[in-house]
């Protein structure tokens, strides 16, 4: 055997076992998703029958997929455009050298180590229409002369949730925006004043083409979590009021749970892991991250 | 060390193998062992637990069958059976809630238990769950959704417990001055609160979502019928005038609908069970005594929504084990305090036991007679809906009520504003799409 060969050998033999790992634990599950949506499968029988495509045909004439789907692209919008708005301002405010900043720097991140339960029931109590705090305030202050149903409202609920989601998972982009502003060149932004800059010219002529990097891994990572986001709307609304928050994984969820129906359910998770990668493809094909890493460096 | 590709194909395999084997044997083993039997149970209080404990350690030590306890509390229950069931190892017995139970028999997974029933002395004809011709859960208790009120608000505006759907309307309005107090709590979401309100409303106007046909020998959609569809309408409607009355209450679950009475919020509310009695005495011990149950709103009917609460053994695994367990659980002298530990609300499914000093002896129930009355005087009254439609199994039921269709329709009336007739139409209709689909 040659060096090559032996080398090869070795290379494959000390991987396999992580490889073996990797695809029993996430390729097998994601192979019998895909396979489970070709049958025909209650939740209360192990057997299943073969249906071909009858479970995509149903689902995809299914206004509530479709209905589903444009949810989750607006919880996905807003929620992200939320934490990078956060994630941005609360990064440049903390990007300061003041005293104490090191702790008021953990403090933002705080929200991003809950767990989404604690968050979840954080939010209920503040913004219950009940007994909620932000209602005692905004009715005292006279804002409102009803309390506002955050969670219950047809037109809040959406809104509520992803408030909720950006203030939860803002601390992330704030973590990683604030660790690329500390290493931009701070003669960039001498050169950058010298010319005669103000603050708001530095911030688009230096900060923000030198974020460009940074943002689009932030959209992208948030974008593919907050899509695939379940626990926290399940949590506060349970996709409801009548839909209003039932973005797809919770109808996945439902057709699986309510319905007991795992062959439909699997056929919905199949369609949304499609949206991503399409999304993905189209995400690399735009942006070519790798690239933009390399110009960032 | 030189490690040949040949090698590393067959050790790759290996390991693959390595990883699959512990799920196939642990399938064959279970499938094997005689001397094992896993129980779910939805009640997971502390109470109950004490007496399974105590109940499970007596049969190991006359038996030699081990019992291995799961307690995945009531929202999760279903779910955690049924992926059970797909990962291939069911459990043996599943105590539970026999509408629930009822999926399986219809997956011809529940064993036939009528030899259990009858050697624990047989069990009442409406708590029965019959499929293709034998029995397939052995009650052992049931709950009655029904009415809840605060007598000394009732008292101090000079009004009696309501009856009807009219003396219902009128008392919530003269009890309600919100946001302080609302005169009751008509929950609309789509959710089991709200479900299973519109439901026993629907009983109590005489509202059928199917009917029988004898030609076809199956049950056929009625909804959207004549004068189904009418009173359904009716209920509807009436049901958002009471809503006025009511907290918004479009996100209201089980939990929310016991604490907004509990904290003194509405003065009229309803509940599965006494449990909502359990939480008021707990929590605010002041309105303890003035909490009294009330039946729902009649019209048409006296029928009472009923819940079924029994054992229910699979045909898949140790069946000889679980029939001895179950039939050891019930005639076990601890069983009564398995019967206590959540007073009135977990009641046998057994008149005779209802009636017994033995069951009365307990100063919950020795407090609140007045409760354990109200439940005798509305026994035979209780109609569970898999035979609400007719005298044959229904087997649609979890058409509307696994996605709580009537939770949607309340939230599409009271919160979306949309008319009655067309909810009733276009809730016949999914029900429909459904069946053809399941075939």
């Amino acid at each position: 055997m040659s060096a090559r060969s032996e080398r090869n050998a070795w290379v494959l033999g000390t991987t396999a076992p992580a490889l073996v790992f990797l695809a029993v634990i996430a390729y097998l599950p994601i192979a019998y998703a895909i396979a489970l949506s070709f049958f025909k499968k209650t939740a209360f029988n192990p057997a299943m029958t073969w249906v071909g495509l009858d479970n995509y045909r149903y689902i995809l004439e299914e206004p509530d997929l479709w209905r589903a789907f444009w949810r989750s692209l607006v919880f996905t919008l807003g929620a992200v455009g939320l934490q990078l708005v956060w994630g941005l301002v609360s990064a440049l405010l903390l990007n300061r050298a003041l005293r104490g900043l090191t702790v008021v720097r953990s403090l933002f991140v705080l929200p991003y180590l809950l767990p989404s339960i604690v968050v979840a029931l954080v939010f209920q109590w503040l913004l219950s229409q009940e007994y909620g705090v932000v209602n005692q305030i905004l009715m005292q202050t006279g804002v409102v002369t009803r309390p506002i149903n955050f969670f219950g409202g047809l037109g809040t609920a959406m809104w509520s949730v992803i408030g909720m989601a950006g203030w939860q998972y803002g601390s992330f982009a704030t973590l990683l925006i604030l660790a690329r502003l500390q290493a931009i060149n701070p003669k960039l932004y001498e050169a950058a004043r010298v010319s005669g800059a103000g603050p708001l010219r530095c911030f688009f002529d230096v900060t923000l083409p030198n974020l460009r990097t940074t943002l689009i891994v932030i959209a992208l990572l948030r974008g593919i979590w907050m899509f695939n986001k379940f626990d926290s709307i399940w949590l506060v609304t349970h996709g409801g009021p009548l839909k209003a928050t039932e973005t797809l994984p919770i109808y996945a969820y439902r057709l699986a749970f309510e319905d007991f129906d795992f062959g439909l359910a699997a056929a919905a998770c199949t369609v949304m892991f499609l949206v991503l990668l399409v999304g993905a493809l189209v995400y690399f094909k735009l942006f070519d991250p790798t690239r933009e890493i390399e110009v960032g460096r | 060390m030189t490690l040949h590709r040949r090698t590393f194909v067959k050790t790759a395999a290996l390991a693959g193998a390595a990883a699959l084997a512990p799920q196939v044997l642990v399938r064959t083993a279970r499938g094997a062992d005689k001397n094992r039997v896993v129980f779910i149970s939805e009640e997971s209080n502390p109470k109950a637990i004490a007496v399974y404990d105590k109940i499970n350690a007596d049969f190991e030590k006359q038996t030699g069958i081990k019992v291995a306890m799961e307690y995945p509390g009531f929202a999760n229950i279903a779910k955690r059976v049924a992926t059970l069931i797909a990962a291939g190892t069911p459990p043996e017995i599943v105590w539970y809630g026999a509408g629930q139970a009822m999926n399986l028999a219809l997956e011809n997974q529940l064993a036939d238990v009528g030899d259990v029933l009858k050697s624990v002395g047989g069990v009442a004809d409406n708590l029965r769950m019959v499929y293709k011709g034998a029995d397939r859960s052995i009650p052992t208790s049931q709950q009655f959704t029904y009415g809840w009120y605060r007598k000394d608000l009732l008292q101090q505006k000079g009004l009696e417990p309501p009856k009807t759907w009219d003396d219902y309307l009128k008392v919530a309005k003269a009890l309600s001055n919100p946001p302080q107090m609302y005169g009751c709590i008509v929950p609309s979401a789509e959710t089991g609160a709200s479900t299973i309100l519109l439901e026993t409303m629907f009983m109590k106007n005489d509202v059928h979502w199917f009917e029988w046909d004898a030609n076809k020998k199956q049950y056929e959609v009625a909804l959207d019928k004549g004068d189904q569809r009418k009173r359904a309408i009716e209920t509807l409607d009436y049901l958002n005038e009471l809503h006025k009355q009511s907290p918004e209450a479009s996100t209201f679950n089980w939990a929310e609908l016991m604490s907004t009475f509990v904290s003194e919020k509405a003065a009229m509310s309803y509940y599965v069970g006494a449990r909502l009695l359990e939480q008021v005495m707990a929590n605010n011990s002041r309105i303890a005594d003035a909490t009294a149950p009330v039946e729902l709103p009649r019209k048409l009917t006296e029928s009472y929504y009923l819940s079924i609460q029994g054992f229910h053994i699979l045909d898949k695994a140790n069946v000889e084990g679980a029939k001895k367990y179950v039939t050891f659980f019930l005639k076990h002298p601890d069983v009564i305090s398995w019967y206590h530990a959540v007073p009135l609300h977990i009641i046998p499914a057994s008149r005779d036991m209802l009636r017994s000093a033995k069951y009365q002896d307990h100063p919950v129930i020795q407090k609140r007679m007045d409760v354990l009355k109200f439940l005798d005087s509305v026994w035979t009254k209780g109609v569970p809906l898999y035979y609400w439609d007719g005298k044959e199994l229904n087997p649609y039921i979890g058409l509307f009520h696994n996605e709580n269709l009537a939770g949607w329709m309340l939230a599409m009336r009271n919160i979306k504003g949309m008319k009655s007739d067309a909810i009733v139409d276009e809730a016949a209709g999914q029900v429909r799409k459904k069946m053809r689909r399941t075939g």
